[in-house]
């Protein structure tokens, strides 16, 4: 049967109006157009359940509650606890980043022994065998550092060194570790806390407080709520520094002067309280009030510092005239000031009645300890490990045979980084118990992976700054994603190994203790319909009903306490100040004048990867950062916009561009911290350079601290 | 303009105050996290790096010592007469829900970037590479907002989805969802603000407080002379930071 032309075009037409009838072109071309679109490399997103669990921020030293947003039981974002004192709803870049971290790239994956330059992965079974020997055999000569400034683990981490013969419990420098030593000096007892809260004139002597200095974000909060949007602000900040960082970009007035100048400036502003009849009682007044009198009158504090007369007397006219006024010291970049300009600060406070005042300073009674044989904090905070390091580098102080190292990344973190590092060197056995392949564990013989807060029982007691005592819980809500432990049950299993008994078998039954131990604290209550600074204000504390503190603390709320320590010998520390704090001449040479932030994370975490965004190209660019200086000091070196620069201090070298900025005090470098990574991951290694490490360290007259606050450059 | 100015009985607002933001960048991070905007490694390159939140930093242009500077957080305006709306050849974009939210439909953009250039706050950003996250860290995604391929065009959205969130809330409480407490539905910058500087409610509604902000002396808005007619005001007592929120002219 043949086809023929009529029949042919009859079976086109028919197929055609056939085809146009049917689904299947349609359905293919919406199938096409689908599956152009459909790649799979894009993530979809979880599906699950909703909720919301709290937990404190570890990871960021502000300390604040969190609220977790988990689906299907795994964490996706963390906010603000608006129930949690030092939060009040608000959250640090580097806090929001708790999530995202489980999944760094640079998390250590599971512990790690050395072998020749790289690594190899052993059980945790070997690593706790490893340890016991090597520590054994080190018995005597056991040092240990910690970068956890509120946490119990310390006492678990201090009692065991002690218990394996101390060659030392170290923290790493902090604000908390200049401001324990100026406590010290003065004869007070306790923690100074500052009642921002309270407060209506604030004088900033260099503290970054809303940035890096103690409890930022609840530093900001208290700021923010006096000052409503639009209308006549309730209270005033002055902020007094080489440059208008974060802090001063909103506070009603910069005083520029050096970091190295704090404590002539807060002497000078005493001149003006002592000539306006201030007095005290505390020992050491008619010294401190000679000191005063002798050297830093308003030319005196001129000449050295560049200060008006006028500004200072109108500081002082406004601190003496408020109702609740309060001065707060700290290093513009979070580190490195000596004790003397806190003791200067402080005196001031003094002079002005502000001692345990609501909107004053109280200072904090530390918490009762759990874990028998611990250091207490004073104790160590006393600790100075700049100076130990470079006593080990240079032969003066011996080297301890072993060094257990907790949250800290010393080889990064401290100054003179090339010297810490050849001290860490010198040291035969070095653990480090961090979470990310850090500079530091990068040079230890074992890394035994911590496991992030996300995933671990730990706690947050008083951090620096707080005008509170507070404790809030960490907790773990998911499980370990890698290979990792906590930390505190590590140290506890070494210590049963080597047959050292630390009362505890985990790290839960520790921190359980210690919360039953708050429970028995008279006046402590939880911080829930009541915060601690309407306490503070007046308003009666809530009675603590102990059994359900625990519970209490898992939902997220804090427990608190506000009163002070008994004082009885705190006094003015003349004899130091007379040493320390000089009205001499003006420096000649160029300045570091670094900065720090919380978006470019801490020496322990590295750049938190979603944080990169927020550093502005001015910073950053490329793989270059930038330093700052204003015009006439560019003219005065020589330097152009974008040039590129060395500057080279305590014999490192470092790479910059240059960046035209107004608001830097003439014949200072400004320089930003937390880049210059060599470890970690592809976020932070190789970003810029870490212009901490230029920073020569010299010892404070009078206190014996080491102290890099004003460490001098040059620029080629 | 471009004749899509339309009034809406809800006008979902922010009020930034800019005297109380220290520039930290936690609002940024807080978007980014909420909003599934990848981790960047290249993220100064700020031509090809997407923030729908961005903070500036302003100068008032003077020497040493009087020198000032101010930070200015920046969402997506959410102009009431969107130049991004009339130059979109296919309706990705549009004005056209109550609560004057400029959409972005990423399935139907074709990525020609009409609105990017017609955008007078640079709010918007192509998306010029794949979105990656590091191996695992895909498990954190937010599953309120879906991740978007390259080749479209994504903004702020006032986060849209907790809207969503906030009336179905409503309803199971048995309360309007047209008519929300104050702070029933707030973006996640300014719920996470450490300094509280950022505000959020429907201006139109007396019962929000941000009703009564925007009419302060101090509150401006940007490049108001181009009558774009934004959603976010901006606060300041410091008349040189008002001064720069236009192009004035040095004789003005």
């Amino acid at each position: 049967m043949g086809l023929d032309r009529r029949a042919f075009l009859g079976l086109v037409a028919g197929g055609t109006v056939g085809a146009m009838f049917t689904p299947i072109p349609w359905k293919l071309i919406d199938d096409a157009s689908i599956w152009t679109q459909n790649w799979p490399w894009i993530p979809r997103v979880p599906k699950g359940q909703v909720d919301y669990v709290a937990t404190t921020s570890k990871l960021c030293p502000a300390g604040e509650g969190l609220k977790i947003m988990r689906v299907a039981g795994n964490p996706i974002l963390a906010g603000g606890n608006p129930s949690h004192p030092l939060s009040c709803g608000g959250v640090s870049a580097l806090a929001r980043s708790e999530v995202y971290m489980l999944y760094s790239p640079a998390r250590i994956k599971s512990p790690m022994k050395r072998n020749g330059k790289t690594f190899a992965p052993i059980t945790w079974e070997q690593a706790l065998v490893e340890m016991a020997e090597k520590l054994g055999a080190a018995k005597g000569a056991v040092a240990s550092i910690s970068g956890d400034n509120t946490g119990t683990i310390n006492e678990v981490l201090t009692a065991l060194t002690a218990k394996l013969g101390s060659a030392g419990s170290f923290m790493m420098p902090s604000e908390a570790t200049t401001a324990a030593k100026a406590m010290k000096l003065m004869g007070a007892q306790g923690q100074a806390g500052y009642d921002f809260e309270n407060a209506d004139t604030v004088l900033v002597l260099g503290a970054d407080i809303f940035e890096t200095w103690g409890t930022s974000s609840r530093n900001r909060k208290a700021f923010g709520a006096n000052r409503p949007a639009g209308a006549k602000p309730a209270n005033s900040y002055v902020y007094v520094g080489p440059t208008r960082n974060n802090t001063a970009a909103v506070c009603d007035q910069w005083v520029p002067a050096a970091a190295a100048d704090l404590g002539v400036v807060a002497l000078g502003i005493a001149w003006h309280l002592l000539k306006a009849g201030a007095t005290s009682n505390a020992p050491g007044f008619d010294t401190f009030k000679a000191v005063v009198n002798g050297g830093f009158g308003p030319e005196d504090v001129k000449r050295a510092t560049g200060v008006a007369p006028e500004t200072l007397a109108a500081i002082a006219k406004a601190l003496a005239s408020a109702k609740a006024p309060l001065v707060v010291t700290g290093s513009p970049f979070g580190q490195g000031l000596g004790a003397a300009p806190v003791i200067a600060g402080m005196s001031l406070n003094m002079l002005l009645g502000r001692i345990n005042k609501p909107g004053g300073v109280y200072m904090l009674p530390e918490l009762p300890s759990v874990v028998p044989g611990a250091l207490t904090r004073a104790a160590m905070l006393d600790g100075d490990l700049p100076a130990f390091l470079k006593g080990v580098e240079s032969g003066k102080t011996p080297a301890p045979k072993a060094l257990l190292i907790y949250d800290a990344n010393p080889a990064y973190g401290l100054p003179e980084a090339a010297t810490m590092a050849k001290a860490l060197e010198k040291i035969p056995f070095k653990v480090s118990f961090s979470s990310f392949m850090d500079e530091t564990a990068a040079l230890c013989d074992l890394v035994l992976p911590n496991s992030l807060p996300l995933e671990r029982y730990d706690d947050v007691a008083t951090p620096y700054g707080s005008g509170f005592c507070v404790y809030s819980l960490v907790r773990p809500i998911q499980k370990p994603i890698c290979d990792t432990k906590t930390t505190g049950d590590v140290l506890l299993g070494l210590a049963r190994k080597l047959s050292i008994d630390l009362k505890f078998d985990n790290f839960q039954q520790v921190i359980k203790e210690k919360v039953a131990s708050l429970a028995k604290v008279s006046g402590g209550f939880v911080a829930k319909d009541v915060m601690p600074w309407q306490v503070a204000a007046g308003k009666p504390a809530p009675a603590l009903v102990g059994g359900d503190l625990w519970k209490a603390l898992e939902a997220g709320y804090a427990w608190t306490m506000v009163g002070q320590a008994a004082q009885t010998s705190m006094g003015f520390a003349a004899e130091v100040l007379a040493k320390a704090v000089k009205a001499g001449k003006p420096a000649t040479a160029t300045v570091l004048a670094p900065y720090a932030q919380l978006r470019t994370g801490t020496p322990v975490t590295g750049m938190p990867c979603q944080d990169l965004t927020t550093v502005p190209d001015t910073e950053l660019l490329g793989d270059t950062t930038f330093i700052r200086v204003n015009s006439e000091t560019a003219k005065a070196l020589g330097l152009k916009k974008g040039q590129m620069i060395k500057l080279s201090g305590a014999g490192v070298d470092c790479q910059a561009k240059v960046h035209i900025f107004e608001s830097v005090m003439p014949g200072m470098v400004s320089a930003p911290l937390g880049f210059g990574h060599t470890a970690f991951d592809y976020y932070s290694q190789g970003k810029g350079a870490n212009y901490l490490s230029l920073a020569a360290v010299v010892e404070e007259a009078g206190s014996g601290l080491s102290m890099w606050i004003a460490p001098e450059v040059k620029i080629a | 303009m471009s004749g899509h100015k339309m009034e809406f009985p809800i006008t979902w607002g922010m009020v930034i105050d800019i005297d109380k933001c220290t520039g930290c960048g936690a609002c940024m991070a807080s978007c980014q996290t909420e909003n599934n905007v990848e981790p960047q490694r290249e993220a100064s390159n700020k031509l090809r790096a997407t923030s729908w939140m961005l903070v500036y930093e302003l100068t008032n242009d003077k020497a040493f010592p009087n020198h000032d500077i101010a930070y200015l957080p920046r969402p997506c305006q959410q102009c009431g007469n969107p130049p991004c709306v009339s130059v979109c050849p296919v309706i990705a974009t549009d004005k056209n829900e109550n609560g004057g939210i400029v959409s972005q439909v990423y399935p139907r953009c074709i990525g020609c970037r009409y609105c990017v250039a017609a955008c007078p706050y640079h709010v918007r950003y192509f998306g010029w590479y794949d979105p990656i996250w590091p191996e695992g860290m895909e498990k954190t995604l937010s599953p309120m907002t879906s991740v978007r391929p390259r080749g479209v065009v994504e903004k702020c959205t006032f986060c849209h989805h907790r809207w969503t969130q906030a009336k179905d809330a409503a309803r199971v409480a048995g309360k309007d969802p047209d008519n929300l407490d104050d702070g029933a539905y707030v973006t996640s910058c300014v719920q996470n603000c450490p300094s509280g500087a950022l505000a959020f409610g429907d201006i139109k509604n007396p019962k929000h407080k941000v009703h009564e902000l925007v009419k302060s002396p101090y509150a401006f808005r940007l490049l108001e002379r181009l009558g774009t007619d934004t959603q976010v005001y901006y606060i300041s007592r410091r008349e040189w930071v008002r001064k720069l929120g236009d192009n004035y002219l040095k004789s003005e």
